[in-house]
């Protein structure tokens, strides 16, 4: 399934939701104190890994389908 | 399509909780027998924490007339000021007192100068309770620095996160897009 990808992605989901919760803080859009920027990172975690976990079997399904030459 | 479902939901619960913060309560608490208020002379702003609500915009740099009285001779008194951080990074406490006393009014003159490195368009609720003789009293106020987030670097750094983060993970979830035959 490659733990590896799942791990990553959700690094990624976690550190891209972490900038988007500035973003809206930065704008303006949500207060400081507000909870958003404590669930965004996790809800960006969480949706990261399930992500990567999907992509990791769409990517070996695809490569066992894959014809030899 | 599951997925869909459940990233849908996801974004409902964000949008409703950031819908309530946008609502946070400022003013005094019930019960707060007490006044306070605040003079920001350069922006030209008085801050009644008993009528307070909105967003208050200020100047990173200002020197604040603040007057405060409660109804009764005090006694043995303490209180605080703090900055409210996102949960659970709790508050950063930016002056407290306490003592003793039989006067029911004070008031004073601060000066404050943070740099212009933090955006302007942060909306920080700035909280405070006092506690004596009369009772508690506690009250909060949204502020807001003045001018354009995108002055500060800061906020060109948290944007430039945001694209090299997206596009790495979803150059990571290619697969994700590729056409299933």
């Amino acid at each position: 399934m490659g733990v590896g990808r799942i791990i990553g992605v959700a690094v990624l989901g976690f550190l891209f939701m972490f900038f988007v919760a500035l973003d809206l803080v930065f704008f303006g859009v949500v207060a400081l104190d507000s909870a958003v920027v404590t669930v965004l990172p996790v809800l960006g975690l969480v949706v990261g890994g399930v992500l990567g976990a999907l992509a990791g079997r769409r990517q070996a399904g695809g490569q066992a389908g894959a014809p030899t030459a | 399509m599951k997925l869909m479902r459940w990233c849908f939901a996801g974004g409902v619960m964000v949008l409703t909780l950031a819908g309530s913060a946008a609502h946070a309560g400022a003013g005094l608490e019930p019960g707060s027998t007490c006044s306070a208020s605040g003079t920001f002379r350069d922006a030209g702003v008085t801050v009644d924490a008993a009528t307070s609500s909105g967003v208050v915009t200020v100047h990173h740099t200002d020197t604040v007339d603040w007057t405060g009285s409660v109804t009764g001779a005090p006694g043995p008194y303490s209180g605080s000021v703090w900055v409210k951080l996102p949960p659970p990074f709790g508050t950063v406490t930016v002056r407290s007192w306490s003592g003793d006393s039989q006067t029911t009014s004070n008031s004073g003159t601060e000066h404050y100068n943070l740099p212009s490195m933090v955006p302007a368009g942060i909306t920080f609720t700035v909280a405070g309770e006092h506690k004596d003789n009369n009772g508690r009293c506690a009250g909060s106020v949204q502020l807001q620095f003045d001018g354009s987030p995108l002055g500060s670097p800061i906020t060109w750094v948290s944007l430039g996160g945001t694209a090299i983060t997206g596009i790495g993970a979803a150059f990571a979830l290619r697969p994700l897009f590729r056409k299933v035959m």
